[in-house]
């Protein structure tokens, strides 16, 4: 969902912000007195400087309480069947305490490396990008999520780490409520 | 603020663009290499492709910095005088750390990116022999030593002139109630880099030193979270600070195309004092997918990353588009690339912003979303900046002429570059991570389009290279002499 926002929000102000210079390229072949222009110009910034504090802070409202940080973090305290996975990135392979989950489980990855930094990035069978940490030698990074479809997800290292990074992903099944995934 | 530059400055400001423009073409050919092999159009190693992509960051970085140095030097130099040595210092430690950097790609294979992320040198050094990390790691703080000994003389320079670095970012027209104006935007934006950069190349320095030591001792180590803090704030800083540099050219260009003054009043010196201590401030929008950093650090990142485009977007674009608003302006290569760059940076800056929420970055941090929105600002930014002010170099100091060829080739860059940074957009929507050598067959589409986006960027590269080399000949490098007018 995020991914489409920021595709679609892109465009949007890019091409808002193209029109703007087109207009005055436009307006660049004609003549004006400065100090008037000035004077005109510095009141339309005001709005303008209003506007996007508006748009800052409306994105701020909607999204600081969303953080992937705590907010998961507290829903899933509301879960006693939490399952906890140990999760470690070690040049080129992710090695984990547990890799078959089910349609519901609320998991928290308690992630880290032992040997250099990895980026542990959670991919649905969609191949879309579903949550991710960082995989840091000598710390721990948890991240929650909660598998709401079944298949075949994959983890893609998402930190550089060397010549066999783009190696270094590990297939994890998430079955159906019934028993089997949907393969 | 009559000052003249120094005949040895121009020659060594000339050095600069010349090694600029050559290294961008080669810059240029390895990011289409890259493309071309994540797109399975050429197939190379993956262990090429990572030492391809080692240089590419690497060049591409310095020589942004490089480019943008020349341009601060120029301008700066009409308003305060200024010991040439100190620029042909910078540039000799410049060239020395670039090769230094590329012995250590390619003649000894490190391969361990530009942000080389500790413990990764002291790792690859284990498996692959220490010569290529120590070669990167001393050539890059030779690179930093350089800077910071320029930053050091300019800070002393803007110190006798104008009293201070406060002085000079207008804080006694901000807060002593000062009327007027501030000094020259040329010396606001030195004094903003000088307090930035500086402390960019400190924080470099240590986490250089301190992998370096790791590497011959490896019983003396650092904590990986702290490096990752220090190697962000070098990295994002000394970064930005290349288009803080590059963007002298628009304020004095643009007004002197115009012939209307652009001057530093106290919503600009503001702006610049905002943008001087955000900058320092929005690095940790790096580490938002490092949860074990304090969450308020963290919601700086954020906010603060929103709140540094306020300057651009209401400021320094505004500024453009309003000094050039029914101007009459005379459009050739240097007003047009100038008034393109300041669209270039705005449009970075939209996906930038956007990839700072954390609950995006959640789901877009390290993949090709990345790259789309800083290369969008520094290709379509810095460079076409740096482009500009070459022509704008020969034009004043030389007799070079817009011709046909140079609205062909502006187009073509412009047009080409949306594709490209278009692809990485697109690709990072779809999730495909960046820094991979080779690619799902979902996201090959992209690396496609990107691949050939990037054979028609190097073209226009080419063909600008090759008009400012053409030009140079007719550059007088003697005094005394004439400049030109630029505003035709």
């Amino acid at each position: 969902m995020y991914q489409l926002i920021a595709m679609y929000a892109t465009v949007f102000f890019v091409f808002l912000l193209a029109l703007a210079f087109a207009f005055v390229y436009g307006e660049s072949k004609r003549s004006g007195e400065y100090s008037a222009i000035q004077k005109k110009g510095y009141k339309i910034r005001k709005f303008y400087f209003l506007g996007l504090i508006a748009i800052m802070a409306f994105a701020s409202v909607m999204t600081l309480g969303r953080l992937p940080y705590d907010s998961n973090q507290a829903e899933a305290e509301g879960f006693s069947e939490t399952k906890v996975v140990k999760v470690t990135g070690i040049q080129y392979a992710w090695e984990m305490s547990e890799e078959r989950f089910k349609v519901g489980d609320q998991v928290q990855f308690d992630v880290t490396s032992s040997d250099v930094t990895h980026g542990f990035g959670l991919y649905n069978e969609k191949m879309e990008l579903v949550a991710q940490t960082q995989a840091m030698p000598e710390y721990t990074n948890t991240v929650f999520y909660t598998f709401i479809e079944p298949g075949t997800y994959q983890i893609l290292c998402l930190e550089y780490c060397s010549t066999g990074h783009h190696v270094m992903v590990k297939e994890i099944v998430v079955e159906s409520e019934g028993g089997a995934s949907d393969e | 603020m009559n000052e003249v530059i120094h005949p040895l400055a121009r020659k060594a400001v000339i050095w600069h663009l010349a090694v600029t423009a050559l290294v961008l073409i080669l810059m240029m050919i390895f990011g289409v290499i890259m493309l071309m092999n994540q797109g399975g159009m050429i197939s190379i190693t993956p262990q090429w492709f990572y030492k391809i992509m080692t240089a590419h960051g690497t060049g591409m970085v310095g020589i942004a910095a490089l480019g943008g140095t020349a341009i601060l030097w120029y301008f700066l130099s009409k308003y305060v005088k200024l010991n040439p040595v100190i620029l042909i210092a910078n540039f000799v430690l410049f060239l020395t750390g670039v090769t230094m950097v590329l012995i250590a790609v390619f003649v000894f294979d490190f391969s361990d990116g530009w942000t080389f992320l500790y413990p990764l040198p002291a790792q690859s050094a284990k498996l692959y022999g220490a010569a290529g990390a120590e070669f990167f790691l001393s050539g890059m703080l030779i690179l930093g030593m350089g800077f910071l000994l320029l930053y050091m003389y300019l800070a002393a320079r803007l110190t006798a002139v104008y009293g201070g670095l406060g002085k000079a970012l207008g804080w006694d027209i901000i807060f002593r109630g000062k009327k007027g104006y501030g000094p020259p935007a040329a010396v606001v934006a030195t004094a903003m880099v000088i307090i930035t950069n500086s402390t960019a190349l400190l924080a470099g320095a240590t986490v250089l030193t301190a992998s370096l030591v790791n590497i011959i001792n490896p019983a003396i180590t650092i904590d990986p979270l702290l490096a990752k803090h220090l190697t962000y704030v070098f990295g994002h800083i000394f970064a930005n600070c290349t288009i803080y540099m590059a963007v002298i050219a628009v304020y004095e260009v643009l007004s002197e195309y115009t012939k209307r003054p652009w001057k530093a009043n106290k919503v600009f010196l503001i702006a610049w004092n905002c943008s001087t201590l955000f900058t320092l401030m929005i690095y940790t929008h790096h580490l938002l997918m490092d949860f074990a950093v304090p969450k308020w650090m963290l919601i700086i990142g954020q906010v603060f990353s929103y709140a540094n485009g306020l300057p651009v977007m209401v400021v320094t674009a505004y500024g453009a588009m309003m000094i050039v608003y029914r101007s009459r302006m005379k459009w050739d290569f240097a007003s047009s690339l100038f008034f393109l760059s300041m669209f270039g940076w705005v449009a970075g800056a939209i996906p930038a912003i956007i990839d700072a929420t954390i609950v995006v970055n959640h789901v877009m941090h390290n993949t090709k979303w990345v790259p789309g929105h800083f290369h969008t600002y520094m290709g379509m930014g810095v460079v076409a900046m740096i482009i500009g002010f070459m022509y704008y170099f020969n034009k004043t100091e030389g007799n070079q002429r817009h011709r046909g060829i140079d609205t062909f080739t502006i187009a073509l860059y412009f047009a080409f570059f949306t594709g490209l940074v278009g692809s990485f957009l697109y690709a990072g929507g779809i999730s495909a991570p960046r820094r991979w050598a080779e690619h799902l067959p979902q996201w090959v589409l992209s690396d496609q389009v990107g691949a050939v986006s990037g054979i028609f960027i190097v073209l226009a590269a080419i063909i600008f290279t090759a008009r400012f080399f053409a030009g140079l000949r007719n550059v007088h490098t003697k005094v005394p002499y004439n400049k030109n007018s630029a505003a035709g």
